[in-house]
């Protein structure tokens, strides 16, 4: 394997237990994102995907099967993976700038390198002039911004992304799109993103993996070789988003 | 809610410092630990000081004058509640409570009422009130024995305004604090001005108002303790305070006891009946 | 734990009515002294105003101030410190929490004026005794505070810091204190104002020493109504610097709150 970020999912499944009793939550997840790839989610509320997310994370560790990055088994958080949470869970207590450099506050990388680093990733979001903000003073959109240089400071091989737009409204939500998919090609690192919203998916994804819930099983990857930049409007787009709608009702 | 809070409170039972490499035991024998930790953890201190208690008692350490055996104080606190000691003296501090607190609190309770409702009646009355209320009971206690000496009405003006404050703040801020809608609802359905007050008013308010009381038996119950500490001649707080004046420790660590578990009982029940009370507002702390 | 009333609104034509009734009893009193009641108790108004700076007795207010917030300085300190190492400890470890909350919980039931007759027995009546219970009074709100907001830093933002593969250590002082911030600055503020209600009911109880409460409890010995008003002006006042100027402090350190509170 040459470039790094080729995550493998095999067997993966969850099960918590509710009161005492088992409940299975993912079920026989066989999934492989290959480096550089933008894979996207969908599924009905509850089937597991940020469960998903939390595993690939790291932040959960009982699980079974496998789940490896570049052939390792992962066993907890590490900086090779950034994630961004639907609530864009920045520190209240910290600028922009702080916020963003907390990102880099477990690494040795030196002070110099540090402050470039952390300009640069505000710049990459479009957040300059706004590094000393609070984050009470910035709106939802720039707030998931924050949030996005965070979770690519340190330079991830993948990052996770949960849903991080389902709380915008639609025309900032369409902006931001733009902006990942910028992001993306820039920076050159493997997006996997969870969302709600289909025609996302569509515009965004290389893959599109659709899950169907109780318990959580992947019923099936659609690739989607529509050429970048994608216009929704076009025909063939609305046909693959339809198909997509159809799996979900199924 | 957004499902990454939930999701993330729900696993919040793992202090995450402890857990970052928990060894990974049998589930059953993690829970019997844990349980045996929740019961067993919390009476170590309790152990430990009360065998050094006993250690300094029987090895001489300290003075039995300065620090008298447990045994000792448990004989005295056994003694002082069979020969009524303390019944007496605690009945007489607790009819001291409930007077003050009757009358200050209702008291309270109206001006809060008035202060609400009115905002006229809020501009003539609240600085005075702040300056009343800024002025702690220890404050009034010297100026009060000036003014009317150190029999009984002094306890009651002492107590009273013990149980004022908090229930005046309380009372105004449960008014206040009435979301305008709840009104506009009542409007919408034109009720009457008598329904108004039993159906909005009054459950809306209900909650601060006891919570006010809650805060206002407590403060009555510590300014009842200093007022006749320094100034009585019975009670539960002059018993201790005699102890002391006796150089007979035991007699005040029994007092002193009394006064907790007093305390204790009080701020318990008062806390039960006011999460009953709050059930419907699971939001409000 | 109780956050400062929301009772300081911004003031408008209100004053004029607020100043009503004061201005009424000041009348009253003034009145009352020109005639019918018992003179030395009824001290006129201009009088009392004069007493820290003419009176012979009255005078002993400025060193007696001083005095008081040393002690109260040197209780807070103490006591403070130790309410914030065992909160800290007590909201950090799980352990720590099972071993001191429950007895930390039932001790303080006992009502805190209660201590006294104890700690006078222990320590005589003289300056450690008066240190220990000003202590006493900061430990108890410092410790629940400090143990309050730790315990209540959203386990969402412990987990962001276990995906930055924060250490313990950074953890703590990046995400935990800031965190607990809020509830302990109340902690401070609270622990306080305890601290000087306790400095002036030690020295009003115990005597010895210059003081606010030595003062205070002179004062009505011998039934000087004048320096009873003044003391328990002073009372009053120095509890109201306390919380407007920690007020600000806590506003300013607290400013990443935005304005909505
Ligand atoms: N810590 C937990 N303990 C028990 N059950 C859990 C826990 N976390 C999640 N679940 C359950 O797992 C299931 C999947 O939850 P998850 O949050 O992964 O869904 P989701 O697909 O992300 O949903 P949404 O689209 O609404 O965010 C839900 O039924 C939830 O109740
Ligand atoms: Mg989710």
């Amino acid at each position: 394997m040459t470039t790094p970020g080729s995550l493998d999912l095999r067997a993966v499944g969850k099960t918590y237990a509710v009161d005492g009793r088992p409940l299975t939550v993912l079920q026989d997840i066989d999934l492989r994102i290959e480096p550089g790839e933008f894979l996207a989610i969908v599924g009905a509320s509850g089937c597991g995907k940020s469960t998903l997310l939390r595993l690939i994370i790291g932040l959960d560790d009982g699980y079974d099967g496998d789940i490896l990055l570049d052939g390792h088994r992962i066993t907890g958080p590490g900086l090779e993976r950034g994630i961004v949470f639907q609530e864009h869970r920045l520190f209240p207590w910290l600028t922009v700038e702080e916020n963003v450099g907390i990102g880099l506050e477990a690494t040795s990388v030196p002070a110099a390198e540090k402050r470039r680093a952390i300009r640069e990733h505000i710049d990459l979001v479009g957040l300059s002039g706004f590094e000393k903000a609070y984050p009470y003073q910035l709106s939802g959109g720039m707030a998931q911004r924050a949030a996005i240089a965070r979770g690519l400071v340190n330079r991830p091989e993948i990052l996770l992304l949960d849903e991080p737009l389902g709380a915008l409204d639609s025309l900032t939500r369409v902006h931001l799109q733009d902006e990942l998919l910028r992001i993306w090609t820039q920076e050159n690192v493997t997006m996997l993103l969870v969302t709600h919203d289909v025609e996302e998916a569509v515009y965004l994804a290389d893959r599109v993996v659709v899950m169907e819930p109780r318990p959580g099983r992947i019923r099936r990857i659609l690739p989607i070789d529509l050429p970048r930049p994608r216009n929704r409007a076009a025909p063939a787009f609305a046909a693959v988003k339809e198909t997509i709608i159809q799996e979900l009702r199924r | 809610m957004p499902s990454d809070l939930i999701a993330a409170e729900r696993g919040a039972w793992r202090p995450m410092l402890t857990m970052r490499r928990a060894p990974r035991r049998p589930e059953r024998t993690a829970w019997l630990t844990e349980r045996a930790a929740a019961l067993l953890l919390p009476l170590v201190v309790p152990a430990v000081l009360l065998a050094l208690w006993q250690l300094s008692a029987t090895h001489g350490w300290v003075s039995v004058q300065v620090l008298p055996p447990p045994a000792l104080v448990a004989q005295t606190l056994f003694d002082l509640l069979w020969s009524g000691d303390i019944s007496g003296n605690l009945w007489i501090s607790l009819r001291r409570i409930l007077s003050g607190f009757l009358i200050g609190g209702l008291a309270g309770m109206a001006l809060g009422i008035a202060m609400g409702l009115s905002p006229r009646v809020e501009h003539y009355l609240s600085p005075l009130f702040r300056a009343v209320a800024q002025v702690p009971s220890l404050g009034w206690l010297p100026f009060l024995i000036l003014l009317v000496g150190i029999g009984e009405p002094l306890k009651f003006l002492i107590i009273a305004k013990a149980c004022f404050v908090p229930m005046a703040l309380n009372s105004f801020e449960g008014i206040r604090n009435i979301p305008p809608s709840f009104l506009e609802v009542a409007r919408v359905f034109r009720l009457s001005r008598r329904a108004l007050v039993l159906k909005v008013v009054l459950p809306a308010t209900l909650p601060p108002v006891f919570s006010g009381v809650r805060l206002a038996l407590s403060h009555a119950w510590i300014a009842l303790v200093i007022v006749e500490m320094l100034a009585s001649t019975e009670g539960i707080g002059y018993l201790t305070a005699w102890g002391r004046t006796l150089f007979q420790v035991d007699v005040v660590m029994a007092g002193m006891a009394v006064i907790g578990v007093v305390g204790l009982a009080m701020d318990a029940g008062l806390k039960r009946i006011e999460r009953r009370l709050r059930r419907w507002s699971p939001a409000r702390a | 734990m109780p956050a400062a009333p929301p009772f300081l609104h911004a003031p408008g034509p209100r004053i004029r009515r607020g100043a009503v009734l004061p201005a009424a009893l000041l009348l009253a009193w003034a009145a009352a002294h020109s005639g019918l009641v018992n003179g030395h108790l009824l001290v006129p108004v201009e009088k009392v105003a004069l007493v820290p700076f003419l009176d012979p007795q009255g005078i002993h207010l400025w060193p007696g101030l001083a005095a008081s917030l040393a002690r109260m300085a040197a209780g807070f300190t103490i006591g403070a410190a130790a309410g914030l190492l065992l909160g800290l400890s007590m909201g950090l470890s799980r352990t720590a929490d099972r071993l001191f909350g429950p007895t930390l919980h039932a001790v303080r039931q006992i009502a805190l004026y209660a201590w006294i007759p104890l700690l006078t027995a222990w320590f005589g009546n003289g300056e450690p005794a008066k240190v220990v219970f000003i202590a006493l009074s900061a430990f108890f709100p410092m410790v629940l505070n400090t143990q309050e907001g730790l315990r209540t830093v959203p386990a969402a933002y412990r987990e962001v810091a276990r995906v930055l593969t924060l250490s313990r250590w950074q953890l703590l002082r990046r995400v935990l204190l800031p965190g607990a911030m809020p509830s302990i600055a109340i902690g401070v503020q609270l622990a306080l104002i305890y601290a000087w209600l306790a400095t002036v009911g030690a020295e009003y109880a115990m005597g010895l020493g210059r003081g606010v409460g030595t003062l205070l409890s002179e004062g009505r010995e011998h039934f000087r109504m004048d320096i009873v008003i003044v003391g328990v002006l002073t009372l009053a006042l120095v509890g109201f610097a306390i919380n407007a100027a920690f007020g600000r402090i806590f506003a300013r350190a607290l400013r990443w709150r935005g304005p909505a509170r």
